[in-house]
């Protein structure tokens, strides 16, 4: 839980800094991922509810393949798998505290994401790609 | 839990426990999910195609692959029903792109085309095997469950941490708490009756 820190007197400093390093944009970039997918995730399960109903159902699904929803589903992938391999990363801390290098399997694994996003996106990304070139 | 500190109501070392738990289990899950709704050729939802909004306004659905559409065809024969489908009526090439009146007459999209299956046909091709239809009911409870516990409890580390308020933290907490719920009863119904 939290403890009450004795605060910096405000004069001096009026406004919290934090140093971004590495390791703190992961966190936070974990935790702003971790927002996006919880909206994402209500949405999703709220709109599904027409799953019960043939037209409602057929109207849902019709509305994923709108210009927009291809963009906003690369997106999706992209926090996914940022949320997915940095929480692997986490998780393999804390039960086998496994510490490697981490900058350097932040890194790695930036890259291994890369090429997860590449193959997953491609569906989205063509589909858009034809669209686009009539 | 006990614990050597004496009982205490407000750990939540088995919820930190289930966190990672339930992190890890969901990547298998994604997985799947994403293979089965966007790379799967004959059961996907998501098909290559684009609809725009006006397009869906005008009653266009989205094409699916010929594997799914065989697959459809051979499912409804099977089940002696919507047999050899009439052909669905897609407005004119024209203006699917934008050019030329939208009252011009269809269709003119080639025959096959026009008998496509829609999103929802696609879908019972999962749940027409009844076998499947429950582990595919299974694997989506599950799905939800896992999905919904883990986020709430992210949720709440990050409301947790920002509240500073001991009310206001409360009521966030048993806020979003009541929300994962209802969405559990709404997703898990949604589950259950698809199909039937």
């Amino acid at each position: 839980m939290a403890v009450a820190a004795p605060r910096a007197t405000p004069a001096a400093q009026p406004v919290q800094r934090y140093k971004v390093r590495t390791g703190m944009f992961a966190w936070m970039l974990h935790r702003l991922t971790g927002l996006a997918l919880i909206g994402y995730l209500v949405l999703h399960i709220w709109g599904l509810k027409s799953i019960t109903n043939r037209e409602a159902y057929n109207a849902l699904i019709t509305s994923y393949h709108a210009p927009i929803f291809k963009v906003g589903e690369f997106l999706l992938l992209g926090a996914v798998i940022y949320h997915a391999l940095n929480g692997l990363r986490i998780v393999l801390i804390d039960f086998v505290g496994w510490s490697p290098n981490q900058k350097r399997l932040f890194w790695t694994l930036g890259a291994v994401a890369a090429v997860l996003f590449a193959v997953g996106g491609y569906p989205s990304l063509a589909a858009l790609f034809d669209y686009l070139n009539g | 839990m006990a614990s050597k500190y004496g009982r205490t109501a407000r750990s939540s070392a088995f919820q930190w426990f289930a966190h990672r738990i339930t992190g890890t289990f969901l990547i298998f899950l994604l997985i799947t999910h994403f293979w089965v709704q966007h790379f799967d050729r004959v059961t996907a939802s998501i098909s290559h195609d684009v609809v725009t909004h006006d397009q869906a306004e005008t009653g266009v659905l989205p094409r699916y692959s010929d594997e799914a559409a065989a697959a459809v065809r051979a499912s409804q024969a099977r089940d002696g029903q919507r047999a050899p489908e009439t052909p669905r009526v897609v407005p004119a090439q024209d203006s699917r792109f934008g050019q030329g009146d939208a009252d011009a007459p269809g269709p003119t999209h080639p025959p096959a085309e026009n008998a496509g299956p829609e999103p929802y046909d696609v879908l019972m091709l999962r749940l027409a095997d009844p076998v499947y239809a429950v582990l595919w009911k299974g694997f989506n409870l599950l799905f939800l469950l896992f999905a919904l516990h883990h986020g709430f409890y992210g949720l709440n580390n990050i409301l947790t941490d920002y509240i500073r308020n001991d009310m206001a933290r409360v009521g966030a907490t048993a806020l979003s708490w009541t929300l994962a719920l209802v969405l559990f009863l709404v997703g898990a119904y949604s589950v259950i009756v698809a199909g039937l």
